[in-house]
């Protein structure tokens, strides 16, 4: 009989692996986005 | 094609297809067949859902786009990390609570079943024709640069799909989308390293982007706003956003991605992988466009870069033409090629004035070329009134046949075929998914056994793989076929994306409103498509926004059914 694995719906909130809470993942992608847009802006500068 | 790349190309689609087939084996039930037994760990779904978005498309066109047009479609995606930060917070909780399988199954929880029904045919609708296109988009230019049928190209892409697709369901769709990306994302690095090291010995990697940022191609990001201009921005950060929202949190080909995973966090995980390396992703492919484009100012491109269609028209009574424009054209680079030394010579010594002068005689002799880059493209409509003048996605291709040694060329174009064949059987999976749960076992047979909609969702794979071979198979016939699809694509998505968020977010507003709110959007984003020059990704914002503002106008006066969730 194969394993299945019931749908973990009890943990909602459950910490993310490299923060102590979900917050901190959210701005992570929001910081990098943020960064990503600020790298470009400056590429775009330098080499126009 | 030597015989090394077939073995590179067949080992490594054969290995996907067979790998996808065994790991998978032995579905009995729905769950298992369509959700993969909720197994999936975050790093399977972040790459599944990117394998998803990234068709053969993406890697034969955005490189072209990059020569043609410079950087500045990265700004397309800004708005992508906030989606799938929204829908993580949102979304994935709400579907995992309500343990749905489509995300159209929500919609009749929280208003009622014609809702539910419009939205899964819509998506079928829609879903149904750009799985063909999917197929044909690449099938017409491989088929041209590898000289096979266009319709054993297609029948190839759109068989290795069903073989795994039909036999592991959504298991096998996101186990072999590692394998697709590992492929897909090595092949592109071995390619832009290899540009790279093809430019002249007296060229650096620093001097390559000074030339390309001198001649306009390092445009990343525009903030000026123009409603008209496709990508800049604001447009990216606010259409992007709801585009992105649209298809990761209701096109059941993306929901199915992270519905597979072992619990709430490891579908945001996932997502949020997205979130964190699409935009890089994007950028590199461009970028890799960006150094095509610096190598062909000092290697000579061809005048077109379709050679299939120039080969016809040395059969016809144009073909003078045609040489005599390529000679100009020879003149022309030569000229250019001078003048891009010049240039580079001129930013190593810093000198603004010489910079300036080089740089416009760059730009100059760039206008020539163009012209008669031009001018072969008219004599190309005239001789052969059938062919497509648009050469922008051969442009990739054509380097990596041309110039990449034996071994990357099949390589490579295992890249483009993994790429086909994981947004295929994304979109097959989704249809089957979608009709099964939305419409056969909802509506036609609800009391079936587990075996039996296994059966009925195979079934439906095959039958859905059949009409996208046969559509792209068909789609030659028809004009601007892919140019017609993705406009259905962007009028559907905002409106889709509205009824969502009133589902998600304005509890006020039931079925009867939104269904109306609904229907009364859509014949506003016909109006702007029709009436104006609003560029398409306005659409998706336009669409939403009106289903939410018509819903609450509505809803006073057209009674109060529907159900909270």
């Amino acid at each position: 009989m194969e394993d299945t694995n019931p749908v973990d719906t009890e943990k909602p909130l459950a910490k993310p692996p490299f923060f102590k809470s979900w917050s901190g993942m959210y701005w992570l992608v929001l910081g990098n986005l943020g960064f990503l847009i600020l790298l470009f802006y400056v590429l775009t500068k330098v080499y126009e | 094609m030597r015989l090394l790349d077939w073995v590179v190309l067949l080992g490594t689609l054969g290995f996907i297809v067979t790998y996808g087939v065994w790991k998978t084996r032995g579905s009995k039930d729905i769950e298992g067949y369509l959700k993969g037994d909720n197994s999936m760990k975050w790093w399977t779904i972040g790459l599944s859902v990117m394998a998803t978005q990234a068709s053969a498309i993406t890697f034969l066109s955005t490189p072209g786009q990059a020569y043609e047009d410079g950087m500045r479609f990265v700004q397309f995606y800004f708005g992508l990390p906030i989606a799938m930060v929204i829908i993580s917070i949102t979304v994935i909780p709400i579907f995992y609570k309500l343990n749905v399988f489509t995300a159209y199954e929500f919609l009749e929880n929280r208003f009622d079943l014609k809702t539910r029904s419009l939205a899964a045919m819509l998506f079928l609708v829609q879903r149904g024709l750009a799985a063909g296109i999917t197929i044909y988009a690449p099938a017409i230019i491989l088929s041209t640069m590898l000289g096979w049928s266009l319709n054993v190209t297609i029948l190839i892409i759109g068989l290795l799909v069903v073989i795994y697709t039909v036999s592991g369901g959504t298991k096998a769709v996101s186990v072999t989308q590692k394998q697709q990306m590992a492929v897909m994302m090595g092949g592109m690095l071995v390619a832009g390293y290899m540009v790279v090291h093809y430019l002249p010995q007296n060229v650096s990697f620093g001097d390559a982007v000074a030339v390309a940022g001198k001649m306009g191609k390092m445009n990343v990001v525009d903030f000026s706003f123009n409603w008209d201009d496709r990508y800049n921005f604001w447009s990216g950060i606010t259409g992007g956003l709801f585009l992105a929202l649209s298809y990761f949190g209701t096109d059941q080909s993306q929901v199915a991605r992270y519905l597979g995973g072992k619990s709430v966090g490891e579908s945001r995980l996932g997502l949020l992988f997205n979130g964190l390396l699409k935009i890089p992703m994007q950028f590199l492919i461009l970028f890799i466009g960006v150094m095509v484009f610096v190598f062909y100012q000092f290697n000579q491109p061809p005048v077109f870069f379709n050679e299939a269609a120039k080969s016809l028209v040395y059969a016809t009574p144009y073909a003078g033409d045609l040489r005599q424009l390529e000679e100009e054209y020879t003149t022309v680079f030569e000229q250019k090629q001078q003048a891009v030394h010049g240039l580079v010579t001129a930013l190593r010594g810093e000198d603004e004035a010489a910079i300036a002068s080089a740089q416009q005689q760059v730009e100059t002799l760039t206008n020539s070329a163009k012209g008669v880059r031009d001018e072969a493209k008219e004599v190309i409509r005239q001789a052969t009134p059938e062919a497509e003048v648009r050469d922008t996605d051969y442009v990739f291709i054509s380097f990596v046949m041309k110039y990449l040694p034996t071994g990357l060329v099949g390589l490579l174009l295992a890249v483009i075929f993994s790429a086909a064949m994981s947004s295929s059987a994304s979109e097959l999976n989704a249809l089957a998914s979608t009709t099964v749960v939305d419409i056969y076992k909802r509506s036609v047979k609800q009391q079936g056994s587990p075996q039996h909609y296994v059966t009925a969702s195979k079934a439906f794979t095959v039958a859905w793989g059949a009409v996208a071979i046969l559509f792209a198979m068909f789609a030659s016939l028809l004009d601007n076929l892919i140019e017609a699809v993705n406009i259905v694509g962007s009028i559907f998505y905002g409106t889709i994306l509205g009824i969502f968020l009133v589902a998600f977010y304005f509890r006020y507003v039931r079925g009867n409103a939104v269904f109306l709110a609904a229907v009364l959007a859509e014949l506003v984003v016909l109006y702007c498509y029709y009436r104006t020059d609003i560029a398409f990704l306005w659409f998706n914002v336009i669409g939403c926004v009106c289903v939410i503002v018509f819903g609450f106008v509505l809803q006073p006066f057209v009674g109060k059914k529907g159900v909270k969730v």
